[in-house]
């Protein structure tokens, strides 16, 4: 079993290597960017998908991260890391602003409790929090902290309800980002599914946002 | 001969003085639980359902819980094995006892119904509503009381049992045998030693379980081997002086054999569950007179569990875990009756004792010891009231002491017409888990949990050594641990429209306040959470019942029974009202929470009901055929809120039918058969106790007192 994996991991490696501006699976199949009114919704986001299991029994992906950028709605090469073409850097859990330790960039980030839809302007005494990699980020990691809970017996990870990411994008422009799922289909597995399933599609992400290109805070 | 009926606290003439000429049969049923003497069911004020032995052996049950789960009202919880919940609480809150004084052994406050034989059993009395008045601590949503044999008539009974469940699911292979077979078998004999009358009863149970299952988190149907045996003596010992002295043991032995996946690792784990149960109560009564009762009762409990695991990551290591409580208790009554009054009053003395490999170490001995009174009175007002009026209080060494009131009354304006109504306190005491608890799991991350008592020095002592990253707000609540209290409400209306129809409607809602919870109180500098048990939540139950009985012909009978069931976290509700909580729609997109999504406590059902159809011809020519609903309840709470709301995991409602039927052959024997769980419903996941398909065929040989040598 282990040696199958080796090879899985393998294959992936240098397919990425040989392929170096596209990211490590994409599932081109699944992975769309709609957009209605102001609003675009960004479906199956792949961010550091697994692609086998470590040697103590835990799913691991590459290492690598989705670029996105909510400027323009599209998702930015690898190559375009260091650039401020991007605002939001998706691995797994973590999301990383352009700023600082992640970036060239003006961004930063903070979680507000509220729905999407009521969120229309950033209050004026908001302050943005930056990531300090590896230490902290300007959205903080972990259960319960931020935009997820994770639950232990289930195995599964679900988006809070009521929390909206404020971002300042890599440009100094605002917009709102509400994550909407994590999993492939934009479907939480049953709590009774096998782990199998819970593992092959996680970290699929799902979300919408609403960015404002005059460069206020009013959405 | 006087002890004809062997009466625990009220001798035979006082019930002839509140005899009144009533037509129907059920209500001369004599009950204990509701007074703590004997009274016909007719004369009581507080609701009492009984189950009768013949009910039982007509069900074919082998265990406590196969006969409670077809009662009106009552469901059983997965978790820590079969628990209980009555009135929407919890099983903790539920007291279970054995000829009034309580079965002790339960693990996080869940007394396993699986485990707990029905050998000797007469009758199930059960109470629903705080009877802490009377039964002290746990009484919270009610009582279930097994009534023992208390006849002196000789008797023979022995019979046999074997079943086999449909296992074609392929959802694991049986433990030990090509099917999932069971096999029981009970004798029971008493026999007259000149005035001495010998009860002796033995029951043997194997239940096969399945011992693998892929992605199972320990949620499987355990084998289980158990052998009890109760020993009944009595007779007089002076001049109205009577002696009854109860000895039980029971000893239960579940096997495990399962495998958790986690993160694509299998673990493999072999264990075996060894549960020693002994109870002893030797009780006196003194008769001076008709009017004056005068008992004392000692009661000597014991439960040992001990459990042993083997996994197989890391290879052959073993888990042991050993819990041992005792429970030694010594309480006088005395029963005054005159005119239409009854005075009841007593006072006791207990001792608890548990040692755990849980705790701190098992060598220290965790103690507690109650003092508790109580008094209960008890008037006729008129031709048509009752009331009964009672408290009880508790004096714990290791917290705060309870006073539980309660009073109900009944208004019976005609024959047919009866109305009851009680309101009440109930409690429990913090129990020893939660106290002493000094648990930690390596696995899964890694968490400990504290009991009260021991949580603000061990998590100081880390602190100084600079092991805790973070206290948690809640650790600067940390305090000496108070009783759970609850105020309950019943009323009842009850109508007999003929003699062989009646109906009853009642409603109830209960208050609870200060709940344990377990809270995280620290963090370990190497991310591992630390827990303890604080007062903190708020709750209610609350729903009505209706029950009808309906003696359709002289051979076929009919009842029916419903219970709605609504429940509520009150700080949750409050959070949801004030618009703090959020859901998401269909879309993912988030929306404020309103009330109607919000489902309440998880693992409550809003709707439960039964059917059930009998035909008895004679007590052994009989069909009996039972419906059992019970509707979806919540889970886990899945979707990233804090509250348990539409959109969380639930476990579907279902339908169980039962089927059994009784074919005697001669006086001397007689065949039942039956079919347990006739539409083979299953759910892997959270129903884990409830048995693929069953046949079952028992042989019953009775020998009547009069060939009795």
């Amino acid at each position: 079993m282990r040696i199958i994996l080796v090879i899985v991991t393998t294959v992936v490696f240098c397919f990425g290597c040989t392929k170096d501006k596209l990211p490590i699976v994409v599932d081109s199949r699944s992975f769309d960017i709609q957009s209605s009114g102001n609003v675009t919704t960004v479906r199956n986001l792949p961010a550091d998908t697994i692609i086998g299991v470590n040697s103590i029994g835990q799913p691991v992906g590459s290492g690598r991260y989705s670029f996105f950028s909510l400027e323009r709605g599209q998702w930015v090469p690898q190559a375009d890391s260091a650039t401020n073409r991007w605002d939001l850097a998706f691995a797994g859990t973590t999301i990383r602003v352009n700023n600082q330790t992640s970036g060239p960039g003006l961004g930063g980030a903070f979680v507000q409790v509220g729905t999407f839809a009521t969120l229309t302007a950033i209050s004026a005494d908001s302050v943005f929090r930056i990531d300090n990699h590896p230490v902290s980020y300007a959205i903080p990691r972990g259960s319960g902290r931020a935009w997820y809970t994770y639950d232990g017996p289930t195995n599964l990870l679900t988006p809070i309800p009521g929390r909206v990411l404020v971002i300042r994008t890599a440009t100094g422009k605002f917009a709102k980002v509400e994550i909407l799922n994590y999993y492939r289909g934009g479907v939480t597995p049953s709590a009774t599914a096998p782990d199998s399933i819970k593992i092959k599609d996680q970290r699929f992400l799902h979300f919408r946002y609403v960015f404002q290109p005059n460069g206020s805070g009013q959405f | 001969m006087r002890f004809y009926f062997f009466l625990f606290f009220l001798a035979t003439p006082l019930l002839s003085l509140f005899a009144q000429g009533d037509t129907l049969q059920f209500l001369n049923e004599v009950v204990i639980t509701a007074t703590r003497q004997e009274r016909r069911l007719g004369n009581v004020a507080i609701p009492v359902q009984l189950i009768q032995r013949k009910q039982i052996q007509q069900a074919g049950s082998m265990r406590l819980r196969d006969i409670l789960q077809e009662q009106s009202g009552l469901q059983l919880v997965a978790g820590f094995g079969a628990g209980l919940q009555m009135q929407g609480l919890n099983p903790e809150h539920t007291l279970i006892l054995l000829d009034g004084q309580p079965l002790i052994g339960r693990t996080s406050g869940v007394l396993d119904l699986s485990r707990i034989s029905l050998a000797g059993i007469k009758r199930i009395e059960i109470i629903k509503g705080p009877s802490s008045s009377l039964y002290g601590s746990e009484a919270m949503a009610g009582v279930i009381n097994l009534i023992t044999d208390n006849g002196t008539k000789p008797a023979m009974e022995a019979s046999l049992r074997y079943g086999v469940a449909d296992t074609k699911r392929g959802w694991g292979v049986p433990f030990s045998s090509q099917n999932l077979e069971h096999t029981e078998a009970d004798v029971h004999f008493s026999f007259k030693l000149k005035k001495w009358v010998v009860k002796q009863s033995t029951n043997y149970l194997y239940a096969d379980g399945i011992s693998y299952r892929p992605f199972s988190q320990d949620r499987i149907p355990r084998p289980i081997s158990r052998f009890t045996s109760q020993t009944i003596l009595q007779g007089p010992v002076g001049k109205k002086v009577d002696l009854r002295i109860l000895t039980r043991a029971n000893q239960d032995q579940f096997r495990q054999q399962f495998a958790v996946q986690n993160n694509g690792v299998t673990t493999a784990s072999f264990g075996r569950e060894l549960n020693n149960e002994l109870v002893f109560q030797p009780t006196v009564t003194y008769r001076p007179s008709a009017n004056l009762v005068l008992s004392t009762k000692a009661y000597i409990t014991q439960y040992v569990g001990d459990q042993q695991l083997r996994f197989s990551t890391p290879v052959d290591s073993i888990y042991k875990d050993r819990f041992e409580q005792r429970m030694y208790r010594i309480e006088n009554q005395v029963d005054i009756k005159k005119g239409t009054t009854t005075f009841v009053a007593g006072a006791g003395i207990q001792l608890e004792q548990a040692n755990s490999t849980r705790y701190d170490a098992f060598t220290s001995k965790k103690e507690n010891s109650v003092l508790y009174a109580f008094a209960q009175w008890d008037v006729k007002l008129g031709d048509k009231w009752i009331s009964v009026i009672g408290a009880r209080f508790d004096h714990h060494t290791l917290f705060s002491a309870a006073l539980t009131p309660k009073w109900a009354i009944r208004y019976q304006p005609n024959s047919r017409l009866s109305f009851k109504g009680s309101v009440g306190q109930g409690f429990k005491a913090p129990d020893f888990r939660q106290l002493f608890l000094n648990f930690t799991n390596s696995a899964a991350g890694g968490y400990s949990v504290f009991g009260a008592n021991q949580a603000a020095s061990v998590i100081d002592n880390l602190n100084r050594l600079g092991q805790i990253a973070e206290l948690k707000p809640d650790f600067s609540k940390l305090s000496q641990l108070r009783p759970e209290f609850s105020t309950g409400y019943n009323i009842e209306v009850n109508y007999n429209f003929t003699a062989s129809l009646r109906a009853q409607a009642s409603l109830f809602r209960n208050d609870i306040n200060s709940l344990i919870d377990v809270r995280q109180v620290a963090t370990r500098i190497d991310g591992s959470q630390l827990f303890s048990y604080l007062n903190v939540n708020r709750a209610y139950t609350q729903g009505g019942e209706i029950g009808v009985q309906w003696q359709l012909h002289k051979a076929w009978s009919v009842n029916f029974g419903y219970q709605y069931l609504q429940t509520a976290d009150k700080d949750e509700r409050g959070r949801i009202l004030q618009q703090k909580e959020y859901i998401r729609d269909v879309s993912g997109s988030t929306r404020i929470m309103k009330i109607v999504d919000y489902v309440g406590l998880p693992n409550r059902s809003k709707h439960q009901a039964q059917f059930k159809l009998t035909y008895e011809s004679s007590a052994d020519r009989f069909v009996h055929f039972r419906v059992l609903y019970r509707s979806r309840w919540t889970i886990a709470n899945n979707n990233g809120n804090t509250v348990h709301d539409s959109q969380d995991e639930f476990a579907q409602g279902f339908v169980q039918v039962n089927l059994s039927a009784g074919l005697p052959i001669n006086s001397f024997l007689a065949f039942q058969f039956g079919i347990d769980n006739l539409l083979n419903y299953q759910d892997l996941f959270y129903q884990p106790n409830l048995q693929p398909r069953t046949v079952f065929i028992v042989a019953r040989l009775k020998i009547p007192s009069k060939q009795h040598p």
